[in-house]
Formats: structure tokens, C-alpha cells, sequence
């Protein structure tokens, strides 16, 4: 289960991961407030691509990834949007 | 599982969040939703040995499912809700400085 030590490596993998098969990739966010630590997780049942940080500046990076792999999955017409790094 | 409306998916994940404050984790999934097709117009597959029947990936329709690991809710959002989900704005600060926020951005609620 790849563990990324940086945003940029994860985010990357993880796009290329959803965009490969956008039917098969879940994303999974688990948010502990006790330890204040956030962990993402993008997966398609064959390869695990996790990432965790206790970071503010990641938590906003996470986000918004989130929000626009939601967008992705909503879009009407199948079209490869490109995602901004930060 | 409780699949509800997006309106009410969020007010109880906005409990879910309060209710793990001191300790537990908050799960959210998402996923590409699919819609069961098959030729002759039925929406829910006959589970039969070796067939793969028509799943359409819906063009305009995800999944968000969220668990605190005993509490299961669902909704499914489409292409207009989901300016509403654009939600989950965690500001998590280093646990050091002793604060951890979530703003939920439907100003629904603040909790610290």
C-alpha cells in the first residue's frame, strides 16, 4: 500500500489512478479529530495509493482535490480535466 | 445504510464530526455512481452464475457514503448539488497548537 511522502507524487499518481478507470477507482477520506491527522486514500481494488498528513496547508490541498474529483464524476461528457497541483 | 437527501446527508455528517470529536474517525467515500441498465428495461440485476449484465456508469451522478464506523449514511450527488458538497473544508492544524476546526462551507456549522 504505497504510502506518498509528498502531495505532489500522491496527487499525480492518484489522478492518473481515477482516470484510468473512473468506474473502478473509490476515493476514501478518514479524518481523525482526536489526532488531528487526515489520510486519503485513492484505490481501484489492485493498487492502494494512500497519503496522511496533520498539516493545515495539506488539509486545504486535500480538499480541494477532493472536491475536484467529485467534479470529475459528475461531468456530463467523459473529458480529461486537468487538475492543478499545488 | 440510510441513502438520504443532500440537504440531510449533510446535517448528519455534520453530527458525525461532532460525535467523534474526542476520539474515533470519520470515514467519507466517494465513488462514480453507476445505474443498473439491462436491454429489456429492468433496474435491478438477477444475480445468475457467469452473466455480466448492463452496468451504465451514470454521466452526472457520484456517490458519497460517510461512517464514523458505526453510523452509515449515503446520498448520491449530481452534477447540480455539487456546489453544495464543495463542504468539506477541514482546517486541521498541527495538533501542537491545540486547535483542530471543521468548517462545513454551507455554514451549517462550526464546530471547535
Amino acid at each position: 500500500m504505497p504510502q506518498f511522502q509528498t502531495w505532489e507524487e500522491f496527487s499525480r499518481a492518484a489522478e492518473k489512478l481515477y482516470l484510468a478507470d473512473p468506474m473502478k477507482a473509490r476515493v476514501v477520506l478518514k479524518y481523525r479529530h482526536s489526532d488531528g491527522s487526515l489520510c486519503i486514500k485513492v484505490t481501484d481494488d489492485l493498487v492502494c495509493l494512500v497519503y496522511r498528513t496533520d498539516q493545515a496547508q495539506d488539509v486545504k490541498k486535500i480538499e480541494k482535490f477532493h472536491s475536484q474529483l467529485m467534479r470529475l464524476m459528475v461531468a456530463k461528457e467523459s473529458r480529461s480535466v486537468a487538475m492543478e497541483t499545488d | 445504510m440510510v441513502l438520504l437527501e443532500s440537504e440531510q446527508f449533510l446535517t448528519e455528517l455534520t453530527r458525525l464530526f461532532q460525535k467523534c470529536r474526542l476520539s474515533g474517525s470519520v470515514f467519507i467515500t466517494l465513488k462514480k455512481w453507476c445505474v443498473f441498465l439491462a436491454d429489456d428495461g429492468r433496474t435491478k440485476p438477477i444475480p445468475r452464475k457467469g452473466s455480466v449484465e448492463g452496468f451504465e456508469p451514470s454521466d452526472n451522478k457520484c456517490l458519497l457514503r460517510a461512517t464514523d464506523g458505526k453510523k452509515k449514511i449515503s446520498t448520491v450527488v449530481s452534477s447540480k448539488e455539487v456546489n453544495k458538497f464543495q463542504m468539506v473544508s477541514f482546517c486541521c492544524y498541527v495538533p501542537f497548537s491545540g486547535q483542530a476546526s471543521i468548517t462545513l462551507n454551507t455554514g451549517l456549522i462550526q464546530t471547535c
